[in-house]
């Protein structure tokens, strides 16, 4: 009736089915056999499989489908009310002990551990002895075993949960503690727990058959698993079948509530699963092209498309399309756009970087190595990729927090990247890192290569991360808005220092800067190639670009920044405050022209025609619009304008 | 006069199916074997494992002996280490028969007094001669009144013990004893130095302990001057516990041992069928129910017992619980083996659901009743019988529920009169009816008796037949406790089981004793040799 | 750091404290009588007076509150008292059989170690891929099939079928290092498959979670080979919930391991202890429980210190 209603998310399906089918199979046994689970013929003990009886008999001769079935009522629901039970108590405890602490903290978490110390058997083997074995005394001994798990968790989720601010608020604003518990803090630890919830039913199911193996569980001539495998043990080698089936009726339970919560887990938690962010398993390719280089440039894109193989069907969707850029030699080069214009994939694509799901399906990446030999990254094989990363080009991100491993030393991060690309004594290595790190400003040097990550500020992260991406004299430096994340004083003094390497470093310097804010890429850029829904839009001198631009995008893009030369007063949010709307989705982009959405100047024939990139007649700078004087200028450009009138 | 029951220790013929399967993984695994070819199994051959220098019998017993005190009852597995270290005035020899052990004769002046002869050559583990001393302080402390032997109340019966020289002892008794000797072939009633410290009692038998790991293995070796020439055979015996019964045998199929005690039931056929391995099978044990008769309810009467003795269908018990290995019990337990031959087709239980059915119906309870049924789950044996006779008392109305708790509990539950009905297992230690005295005879509540049964006839009959010396005599009286056994029910009968030793063929000398004897078998440690 | 382990130490002892007390009043509570179970083993009949005479010697008719005192006393000086059944003293015996639970539930676990770590990571990094659904599918298996049964299959194929070890049993080492290796192989296996599913689970949602991390792409930019950015930036980050679950089962191991104990004859602590709770001898039990509980207490402080060595974040306090 609501099941329509219900939001199951695709992927529990398949699990749900499963398991419903396997629950209902067994409550649909009396459907399923007419044979009765407790009947015995002695004559007929240990018979094969016959029409009667599907599984054959047991060594009382009972129907072993009727009891396989029967059995799995009996230990499904043993299960079930014991890992609810103890989900219910757990719960409380660990709920009540984490909101309240004090004295309620100890005893909840104490009385937890106690029942931990002892060792489950011998906790089963007393309570059943005292209470003897059965039905209930199982559920209340599986209880008892399981509930510390959940009080345990309850614990740690309503700890993390409490410090939230929205219950810091309602704390605040006098709400009475059990509202809070119940209608704030339980809703918000109901995921983790119900995730426990599925893991101890299944643990419960086996542990069950391990005590009704010891004579601790449910009485015959009640049929349970456990029960049968303990008597069909001892006659496994003349009738293997008897083992056979309660175990794997057993296994197929295990399975299906297995496959279900690791499913669960996914959909309530999906981090682990998305595989875009994943850079370990990214794909290697064998072939590798020989390309040309322009003699002042150091990397070129060109006409590189990156697509997301959706599904299996070969649905694809274009991420970056078509794009071409050249990164000039000892030169800045900027790529500007919002978030999800697709230049940090791009610039992952220059890292050779690009997550597996993610492929070049056309194009090149051309870049020249330190030794001077061009390479294309579109084809690399995994060993010159790893050859090249962090050796011939680097890169810095956005994010200093995270992009140093927390539980490694910073100075060991470092020395890793020296060791390998170069045959390098510690010593030696050491002493280079600390130079590199003096260098980027950093004071104590020595006593901060000995530090771990979270020892260090923001703005002296990010120093660290410039100084490890230049530890191999990179001929190509690619910065992926490496300031977005820090104060606005910190910006100031990490462009400063960007800057001062590019002069400083020998060998000369290229470097990709990536950025939204084109206050501080006036400050750095040479040239500025401004992207748009997996584009370039607009590209040319950053002077030129940025007080004269052609392209009605970039033109919003300068509106929203408050003040473009009153230095580096960003805002840091990513989003254009001057034009409404956000960028298409890569699968509904607009007919014509992406941004005619939300172009203030657009007409009828932007939603008739792709734009293609106009180049200006003396070819140093280029936009993406009809309008645009660049388009203009080129006479295809007017022909097709023609004929579209 | 005496005439040997033939217990049919076989199979019954209708069952295929376990023989079928065992001939196909017989075939499947020599088909295998020679496949992967001969060098597989050359890698690691059992047969190296504790290597057998020189003589040394390998023993596999059931559990680790919890205590080896020489007159305290500690169990079978005790019981078989306990006759290597200590030997009584009697004993068995390897044929089972009983004989003068550390004595060298003895005599009957009157039915009251025996006179024993010790044998010169008898000594302690510790050099020093057995002298009439020496028994006289074994058995002072064994009726000591602090003393938990297990025949202290057996041997109150004794007056007076005097030495009437150095070798010579004479035992007084208070009344007439037939089974005198056969109490002091018990393996609770070795002598024990008189000079022995508490806690390590010095006896005189075949073996001395040398080794042993709590848990895992006792060895003993053969002691040099023990006073049976030429014996023992062997130098050494080491029993190793394996409590799971599986195990038990694979461990005697992979040749880690020469022998095993409780073959289990399902593997007999394994063993029968082998070329390497024999069996000594015989009945010992029966399987039976006791009653709550204090409680007022459907058991007071004897009426009600007794249908419950016509509902079991005793062979299934027998088919069901134990592979087919035993046979329906379906009067008194007359011990296999035993001189008198009390069956009398008129005081037997046959199986008859009409008759029980009508024999409720007569008793008041035409729609039967429910009850609860004790077992235990510790032994399979038990809660598999309990099952079984579950069944069957439901197709007479009597609605059981099982209680089984682990045998700790079931023992004092027995004893408390916790229970309406209980399956139980029992035995006694020699083949004549006077072994059932402790399961029949009135006294303290006990978890082997039917909670509250007292039966002036049965007790009186039990008395009667100690004191008679005259064979005819004892056998009528035990043709008459035959009866009252069934007119009184302080049981219900269900089945013999068998118990089996099992070993290598190339195993000589060791014999599984049979009926109730068997848990005297290990006397024949003596003549036993691995190969 | 003194101050901590003063605080730590003070709260097990009042943990163990508990335990004890909690063990002493449910074993007064158990039904069973050891002297009259002691005396009435297969079946046989004992008489009240041997059971009375027995209970006397053993100590079990003196006032409940003495033998508690007894039991404090004793606890607090390390000295268990003697079993009732055969007047070893506890100590002794566990001296003897703990490490035989510890060497199987240590080689299990480098068993466990060696094969779930390395197929964790490698279904992790592939989440969704054969490898990882055929393990997975086969790690059910292996949770679902008890050990007993596993262990019973094992005996059979490798024992009575090939004939490569023996069926089951125990010689120390120093008896036969040869002979007494054999013996453990099988029963290793059986508590390395158990751990085997748990780390593999462990590590692979581990694994799955720290490949995402902002640090292992920085690692990967660095120019690091996949395996160095596998084992430096992944798996050494993923450890930290791997130790703790591993110390868990370890912990609870210590007291479980029994039904397999039981199957191959391993004479270790926890068959002890089963035997123990069944011959109702009471001050094995306690003195089990509470070397066990101290255990656990170590195991989970071990932990505790290892994690906070694994990841400098975390201060012990």
């Amino acid at each position: 009736m609501t099941f329509a209603r219900l939001p199951i998310p695709r992927r529990m399906i398949l699990p749900s089915l499963l398991l419903l089918l396997l629950v209902s199979a067994m409550f649909a046994a009396p459907l399923l056999t007419s044979a009765d689970p407790i009947q015995i013929a002695i004559s007929k003990r240990m018979a094969g499989p016959s029409w009667g009886h599907p599984f054959g008999q047991d060594e009382f001769g009972r129907d072993r489908m009727a009891r396989v079935l029967y059995g799995g009522q009996v230990s499904l629901t043993v299960a079930f009310l014991a890992s609810f039970i103890a989900l219910a108590i757990g719960t409380f405890i660990g709920l009540i002990g984490a909101y309240f602490r004090g004295p309620f903290e100890f005893i909840a978490m104490r009385v937890s551990d106690v029942v931990l110390f002892f060792p489950p058997i011998l906790l089963a083997l007393l309570v059943v002895t005292i209470f003897g074995p059965g039905a209930t005394t199982l559920v209340a001994v599986l209880a008892l075993l399981y509930f510390p798990s959940f009080s345990r968790i309850a614990y740690a989720e309503t700890l993390r949960v409490s410090a939230l601010d929205f219950v810091e608020a309602s704390r605040a604003l006098g709400t009475r503690p059990r509202r809070i518990v119940l209608s704030t803090i339980l809703p918000n630890i109901l995921g983790a727990i119900s995730v426990q919830f599925s893991l101890t039913a299944a643990a419960t199911i086996t542990v069950e058959s391990g005590l009704s193996f010891l004579g601790l569980g449910v009485v015959p001539p009640a049929p349970s698993w456990g029960q049968m495998i303990r008597g069909a043990r001892g006659f496994m080698d003349q009738d293997p079948l008897g083992i056979f089936v309660p175990c794997a009726a057993l296994c197929l339970t295990i399975y299906s509530i297995n496959f279900f919560c690791d499913r669960l887990r996914d959909v309530l938690d999906p981090k682990g699963m998305e595989d875009g962010k994943d850079a370990v398993s990214s794909a290697s390719k064998t072939t590798s092209q020989i390309v040309e280089l322009a003699p002042d440039n150091v990397a070129e894109l060109s006409n590189l498309t990156l697509v997301y193989d959706q599904d299996k069907s070969g649905t694809q969707v274009e991420l970056v399309r078509d794009l071409t850029l050249t990164i000039q030699r000892n030169k800045c080069t900027a790529l500007v756009g919002e978030s999800g214009s697709g230049k940090s994939l791009t610039s992952l694509a220059l890292m050779a970087l690009l997550p597996s799901a993610i492929r070049p399906a056309n194009g090149h990446i051309a870049i020249e190595r330190k030794s001077g030999a061009t390479v294309d990254l579109t084809s690399l094989d995994t060993k010159t990729a790893e050859a090249v990363r962090g050796n011939d080009i680097a890169m810095i991100f956005q994010e200093p927090m995270t992009s140093l491993n927390p539980v490694l030393r910073v100075g060991a991060q470092m020395m890793e990247t020296l060791q390998a690309h170069m045959e390098l004594s510690s010593d030696d290595a050491r002493d280079r890192c600390i130079a590199a790190l003096e260098r980027v400003g950093i004071p104590e040097a020595a006593r901060r290569f000995d530090s771990y990550p979270h020892e260090l500020s923001g703005g002296m992260r990010q120093r660290m991360m410039i100084a490890m991406a230049l530890l191999c004299e990179p001929k190509v430096l690619i910065a992926d808005e490496p300031t977005t994340a820090l104060d606005v004083t910190i910006q100031a003094e990490i462009i400063n220092l960007l800057r001062d390497l590019r002069a400083d470093q020998a060998a000369g310097l290229s470097m990709l800067f990536i950025s939204h804010n084109l206050g501080i890429v006036a400050d750095i850029a040479d040239s500025v190639a401004v992207m748009y829904s997996g584009e370039i839009v607009e590209q040319g001198p950053a002077e030129q670009v940025l007080f004269d631009p052609h392209h009605p995008y970039t033109a919003a893009l300068l509106e929203s920044m408050p003040s473009l030369h009153n230095e580096l007063h960003s805002s840091r949010g990513d989003r254009l405050g001057a034009i409404a709307g956000t960028p298409p989705l890569r699968h509904s982009r607009p007919s014509g022209c992406s941004f005619r959405d939300r172009c203030p100047k657009a007409q009828d024939l932007c939603a008739e025609f792709h734009p293609a990139l106009y180049s200006s007649e003396d070819g140093i700078r280029a936009a993406r619009c009809l309008l645009a004087p660049e388009a203009t200028a080129a006479t295809a450009a007017t022909e097709m304008l023609k004929e579209a009138m | 006069m005496k005439r040997h029951k033939t217990f049919q220790l076989s199979k019954r013929g209708d069952i295929k199916m376990p023989d079928l399967s065992q001939n196909k993984l017989n075939v499947s695994r020599r088909s295998v074997l020679t496949g992967i070819g001969a060098g597989m199994t050359a890698l690691a051959l059992p047969g190296q494992t504790w290597a057998a220098d020189g003589k040394t019998l390998r023993y596999g017993l059931s559990t680790f002996p919890p205590g080896l005190s020489p007159w305290n009852n500690t169990g079978n597995s005790s019981n078989n280490v306990k006759l290597c270290l200590y030997r009584g005035l009697m004993g068995y020899d390897p044929e089972a028969n009983l004989v003068a052990e550390v004595a060298e004769s003895y005599e009957w002046p009157d039915p009251k007094t025996v006179i024993f002869k010790l044998r010169d050559n008898a000594v302690f583990h510790n050099g020093e001669p057995v002298t009439a001393e020496d028994v006289i302080f074994t058995f002072d402390s064994i009726v000591a009144e602090e003393s938990s032997a297990y025949l202290k109340s057996s041997f109150l019966n004794i007056e007076k013990i005097e030495a009437l020289d150095a070798k010579t002892v004479k035992f007084s008794l208070k009344l007439p004893s037939a089974i005198f000797l056969k109490e002091l072939s018990n393996y609770c009633a070795g002598l024990v130095w008189k000079g022995s410290a508490p806690d390590n009692p010095i006896g005189c038998g075949p073996f001395v302990k040398t080794a042993d790991e709590r848990g895992v293995f006792i060895e003993v070796t053969k002691f040099d001057d023990f006073y049976s020439p030429d014996q023992p055979i062997c130098d050494k015996i080491r029993f190793t516990a394996y409590a799971d019964q599986n195990l038990r045998y694979a461990a005697l199929e992979t040749g880690d041992v020469d022998v095993i005690e409780y073959l289990p039931w399902p593997q007999f056929d394994a063993v029968e069928q082998s070329e390497t391995l024999k069996i000594g099978a015989t009945v010992s044990p029966f399987m039976l129910m006791l009653f709550n008769v204090a409680k007022e309810g459907p058991f007071k009467d004897p009426k009600v017992r007794q249908a419950v003795g016509y509902a079991i269908q005793r062979q299934d018990v027998v088919d069901g619980a134990f592979a087919g290995r035993g046979t329906p019990l379906v009067g008194m337990p007359n011990p296999p083996g035993s001189p008198y031959d009390v069956s009398d087709p008129s005081i037997e239980y046959t199986f008859d659901p009409e008759k029980a059915k009508a024999m409720l119906a007569e008793a008041g309870y035409p729609n039967g009743f429910s009850c609860r049924l004790l077992a235990t789950s510790t032994y399979g044996m038990h809660q598999d019988t309990a099952s079984i006779v579950q069944a069957y008392l439901q197709m007479i109305g009597i609605n059981t529920t099982l209680d089984l708790p682990d045998w700790a509990t079931r023992v004092k539950k027995g004893k408390e009169g916790d229970y309406d009905i209980a399956v139980h297992g029992l035995s006694g230690y020699y083949n004549d009816p006077n072994a059932l005295w402790p399961l029949l005879h009135s006294g303290p509540a006990n978890y082997t008796r039917s909670f509250g049964f007292e039966s002036a006839r049965i007790d009186e009959l039990l008395e009667k037949g100690r004191a008679t010396m005259d064979e005819a005599e004892r056998g009528a009286i035990y043709k008459e406790l035959a009866k009252a056994y069934f007119e009184e029910v302080p049981q219900v009968p269900i089945n013999w089981r068998a118990q089996a030793h099992a070993m290598q063929k190339p195993v000589k000398g060791f014999k599984a004793f049979p009926g109730w004897l068997n848990s005297s078998s290990a006397y024949s440690f003596d003549v036993s040799e691995p190969s | 750091m003194i101050r901590f382990a003063l605080s730590r130490g003070l709260a097990a002892l009042l943990m163990l404290w508990i335990v004890g007390t909690v063990v002493f009043a449910v074993l007064f509570i158990v039904p069973g009588d050891p002297a009259e179970l002691l005396l009435s083993s297969d079946g046989e009949v004992a008489s009240q007076e041997s059971i009375d005479n027995l209970r006397h010697k053993m100590g079990l008719d003196r006032p409940i509150a003495a033998q508690y005192l007894d039991f404090l006393t004793g606890a607090i000086q390390f000295d268990f008292g003697s079993s009732l059944i055969d007047k070893v003293p506890v100590g002794e015996t566990i001296s003897l059989r703990l490490p035989r639970t510890l060497e199987l539930i240590l080689a299990g676990l480098a068993l466990g170690l060696i094969t779930g770590i390395p197929a964790g990571t490698l279904a992790g990094l592939r989440p969704g891929k054969s490898f990882d659904q055929v393990v997975s599918a086969a790690n059910a298996i292996l949770i679902s099939v008890p050990g007993f049964v596993t262990g019973t299959l094992f005996i059979y194929i490798f024992a009575q079928w090939l004939r490569w070890l023996p069926a089951g049993g125990y010689v120390s080492f120093s008896a036969d290092p040869l002979l007494h290796l054999k013996l453990l192989a099988l029963p290793a296996i059986t508590v390395g498959l158990h751990l085997f599913s748990i780390i593999f689970r462990m590590t692979r949602a581990s694994v799955l979670e720290m490949r995402t991390h902002d640090w292992v792409r920085t690692a990967v930019a660095k120019g690091l080979q996949r395996k160095l950015v596998v084992r430096r930036h992944v798996l050494r980050n993923a450890l930290g919930p791997i130790v703790t679950v591993v110390g868990l089962q370890m912990g609870i191991l210590l007291g479980s391991t029994v039904l397999i104990e039981f199957v191959y004859n391993w004479p270790g602590l926890s068959g002890y202890l089963v035997t123990a709770v069944q011959q109702r001898d009471y001050p094995s039990v306690q003195a089990v429980i509470l070397v066990v509980s101290a255990l656990f207490i170590l195991i989970n402080f071990m932990v505790e210190m290892i994690y906070s060595a694994l990841d400098p974040r975390i201060r012990l306090s």
